[in-house]
């Protein structure tokens, strides 16, 4: 076993690893990097991948000229190809206390995801960073490569959650840079996420919010005289749970997902969701679905 | 209003702990969620959970504290005042006359006299009785003094009508004996006022309410269906009620319609028709009137044109020319008469006739023996006395059908002493005078001389003679007719194995073996029933009649109340039942639990 694989034993196991070789994340726009990478970039350049051809005028490269062409036209074109650069993917995780909920809890589930979507860049030649979405300081450099992969991983396993979360945290988060931000939460909080994504867009970033939530929370299987204590405020509400107050639980939570759905294509992203019960290959399919994992 | 179980009433403190309970603090496990945003607080919040919290109203309160009101009051059996004539002690009369099988009130006169007496039972209160008696030919007690309205129940379930009258002075007399000792007793008669009071005003020793039923009178009736000699058919037919009616006779040989014969006929009128269109080989010809009418079982007739089994009766006589018509007025019978100089023992019959002289010897059966020698008879004759009044043993007797004694005087009768295994038939003051020997042989026996009575003057003379012969002559039911619901003596042929009797509705009856049979006593429907002899040389069929011709019960229209004289008539308030009403709020209760339960769920 590699050392890269070694250190995320606890996080993915080479099964995992082997399924997310056959698989790349889904950039939908398209932004110039610095280096060379895989992603196509708004520029042209050489490459082995054909783009367009575009008349030549003077001053272009005339080793660009398909002669081939020019015989067939008598026109003078030049072939241009795709240039394909790195690109930027941040995952910023949720370490609020709201993450350690659920049966099974969402915390490592959110977790495996995170050094699963690490992988899936640093495979790609991306520079990926890994943050905490309600520390703005807790963030790792954007890294590429092996060595990346291993400072990830153990950034991401030596995360605790504490504290609370809320949207504006994420217009507050500085080391996030343009690419794609995938946001791993339970989004469980009553504020609007459009201002922070509409940020986001301006920053040119493409959002993905990614919610992960416990079986337990998507259709709640306790009933009875209940007291429900929030874990991150502590606030409590008495209930008596009956089976119509789960149906408008779960009214109420298809609801709050469809605002969330709204709110990424808002800011030119995505939102899928994913239960802490599922494998990486469930979750992976679900980004699948959701356009935010593609096949390689 | 007034509530039979008021200590029920202790149940409504029910009410002041739901509204305690919701003071109650109800202590509740924690749960760990990572929002509160989806629970929101509804209905169920409401409920009582913190100490001594103000109350707040809410609809589960409301509902159940409602539930709780109506399973109270449920509980006290609130009760409204019911129907008139509910006692401390009740007697349901109940009139099973033949009338009451019309269906002017649906499902029937009967069915609705069934279902006003089931009322009755449950307007019970504590303390109070009923008991049910069904008038029909005998006043019969179907269920003694009872506070249960289930025993009740069953027993008005298990009443029919008959297919005869009603004797409304037997129920009179019955109701009198079982309010005895038991004051505040009251009386329902519940029929259509065709119940017949015998004897003057009855009194009552407790006051009657009269329960009509009926609402129609228009019913038509076939009283006659018979055949003359030479083949003529008469059919009268009447009609009962007020208003005209044209009808039709259809005439069905052997099943198969042959004819159909117009006919009107005005309110309260009669009329006949003679008809020579049967055809030959009929075996069983009914006549049926179209359109059917309130009461159907008086609108078919039936004439059985078989030709019956002819049977040998030896009369050994020095002279009588009563008994020897009366007998020759069955077809059926070959009639040898001899002298008793000239009776000689061995000889083979189907029936013998000793009139004045008894053989010596041992006496041949089935035989008829009329007013045999002092020291002589199969019940030995003693000196002949004045018998006196003559008098049906027992008015149900079914020898003396149609018989009417009340003319009848009798000169001079033997003086005998009915032996343990004869009964009397007909009696005197001081002497019986027709007695019947119990099972086999068949033996009956006049203890007079009909030269010495004007029995022989009378209509019931010859009514009697078939009647006698009818019993002892093996199939002398043949051909025969019956009221509805009247047992039918079945003697077996000589050597019969099996006896077997198909109804009307096909429902065939095994009653033999075991020989001797039991009178045949399901003769509830109307129409033909076949008798099935198996002999040694195969199956014999023979037939008889169960027909409904009562123009008294086929005037249906509702009667009035029977004029009575009510010892403990006004004495006052007319005594009334307790409607009882908590079914109802038992019901709304279950729906007030009901709704509570949808709401608690569905918050």
């Amino acid at each position: 076993m590699s050392e890269p694989e070694a250190s995320a034993g606890a996080l993915l196991n080479p099964a995992d690893l082997a399924m997310l070789g056959r698989l790349d994340l889904a950039h939908h726009r398209p932004l110039a990097g610095l280096y060379a990478g895989e992603r196509r970039s708004p520029r042209f350049a050489r490459s082995p991948e054909f783009a367009d051809f575009r008349p030549y005028t003077s001053g272009d490269d005339f080793r660009q000229i398909d002669w081939k062409a020019y015989a067939r036209l008598d026109r003078l074109l030049l072939r241009l190809y795709v240039a394909e650069e790195e690109s930027n993917l941040n995952v910023v995780i949720d370490a609020s206390l709201s993450m350690t909920a659920g049966r099974p809890p969402k915390w490592p589930a959110t977790l495996r995801l995170a050094a699963a979507l690490c992988f899936l860049g640093l495979a790609a030649m991306d520079r990926v960073a890994v943050g905490v979405l309600n520390r703005s300081g807790v963030s790792t450099q954007h890294l590429r490569g092996r060595d990346g992969m291993h400072r990830l991983w153990a950034f991401i396993r030596d995360l605790d959650p504490a504290g609370a979360a809320r949207p504006e945290d994420l217009s507050h988060l500085r080391w996030l840079r343009h690419g794609l931000v995938v946001v791993l939460s339970d989004f469980l909080v009553e504020e609007p996420w459009e201002p922070a994504l509409s940020a986001l867009r301006g920053r040119r970033m493409e959002p993905v919010l990614w919610q992960v939530l416990a079986p337990d929370e998507e259709r709640p299987e306790f009933s009875g005289d209940l007291k429900l204590v929030e874990v991150e405020a502590g606030s409590n509400r008495e209930l008596t749970i009956t089976p119509g107050l789960v149906a408008e639980y779960r009214r109420a939570l298809g609801e709050h997902r469809q605002r969330l759905g709204r709110a990424a294509s808002g800011g030119g992203g995505r939102f899928l969701h994913t239960d802490s019960a599922s494998t990486l290959e469930t979750a992976m399919v679900d980004g699948l679905r959701a356009g935010v994992v593609v096949r390689a | 209003m007034q509530f039979l179980v008021p200590a029920a009433g202790a149940a409504l403190l029910s009410i002041p702990l739901i509204v305690l309970f919701y003071f109650l603090k109800v202590r509740r496990p924690e749960v760990r969620v990572a929002s509160l945003m989806f629970w929101r607080p509804n209905i169920a919040d409401r409920q009582a959970n913190a100490p001594w919290q103000r109350l707040r109203w809410s609809l589960l309160l409301l509902l159940q504290l409602a539930a709780a009101l109506a399973l109270g009051f449920s509980l006290m059996r609130p009760g409204l005042a019911g129907a008139e004539g509910v006692g401390k002690t009740t007697v349901v009369l109940l009139n099973g006359s033949a009338s009451m099988y019309a269906t002017d009130v649906a499902p029937t006169r009967f069915g609705a006299a069934q279902q006003r007496a089931r009322d009755l039972a449950g307007q019970l209160g504590p303390g109070q009785d009923m008991a049910v008696v069904l008038l029909s030919e005998h006043a019969q007690l179907l269920a003694s003094p009872t506070s249960d309205s289930a025993v009740l129940r069953a027993a008005i379930d298990r009443a029919h009508a008959s297919g005869g009258g009603a004797d409304l002075s037997q129920g009179f007399s019955l109701a009198n004996a079982l309010l005895k000792g038991r004051p505040g007793g009251s009386i329902v008669l519940i029929g259509d006022g065709h119940a017949q009071l015998t004897n003057p005003p009855a009194k009552l020793d407790a006051p009657l309410t009269y329960v009509s039923i009926g609402a129609s009178d228009a019913n038509s009736a076939i009283e006659a269906l018979s055949r003359g000699a030479d083949g003529t058919v008469f059919i009268r037919a009447a009609n009962y009620g007020r208003s005209g009616s044209d009808l039709t006779v259809e005439m069905r040989a052997d099943g198969k319609l042959v004819d159909v014969l117009p006919m009107h006929l005005d309110g309260n009128t009669a009329d006949q028709l003679l008809w020579q269109g049967l055809p030959a080989g009929t075996q069983v010809l009914e006549a049926r009137l179209n359109p059917t009418d309130a009461l159907a079982i008086d609108n078919s007739a039936w004439l059985v044109t078989a030709i019956p089994t002819h049977h040998k009766v030896l009369m050994v006589t020095a002279q009588n020319g009563f008994l020897e018509r009366a007998l020759n007025l069955r077809q059926s019978l070959d009639l040898t008469v001899v002298k008793p100089a000239d009776y000689k023992p061995g000889a083979s019959y189907d029936l013998y006739v000793f009139d004045s002289f008894v053989p010596k010897g041992a006496l041949p059966t089935p035989s008829l023996v009329i007013a045999p020698p002092q020291g002589s008879g199969p019940v030995e004759a003693g000196e002949l006395i004045d018998p006196g009044g003559v008098l049906p043993a027992d008015p149900r007797e079914a020898l003396l059908k149609d018989v009417v004694l009340k003319d009848v005087h009798v000169q001079a009768a033997a003086r005998v002493t009915v032996p343990s295994d004869w009964h009397a038939v007909m009696t005197a003051t001081a002497a019986p005078l027709l007695l019947i020997h119990d099972g086999e042989p068949r033996i009956a026996e006049l203890t007079f001389e009909l030269h010495h009575s004007d029995l022989p003057l009378r209509a019931a003379f010859p009514i009697l003679i078939q009647n006698l012969v009818s019993y002892l002559l093996p199939g002398g039911f043949e051909n025969q007719v019956f009221a509805p619901g009247a047992p039918v003596t079945l003697v077996p042929e000589p050597g019969a194995t099996t006896v077997e009797v198909q109804s009307p509705d096909g429902h065939v009856t095994r009653l033999a073996p075991p020989l001797p049979i039991p009178p045949f006593t399901q003769t509830t429907q109307i129409g033909v029933y076949t008798v099935t002899q198996v002999l040694s040389d195969g199956p014999h069929t023979s037939r008889f009649l169960v027909e409904f011709q009562d123009p008294a019960q086929s005037q249906i229209a509702p009667g009035a109340a029977p004029l009575v004289n009510e010892v403990a008539a006004s004495a006052g308030q007319q005594p009334r039942g307790t409607l009882e009403i908590w079914p109802w709020i038992a019901l709304v209760a279950l729906a007030l639990i009901v709704a509570e339960w949808v709401v608690f769920l569905r918050a």
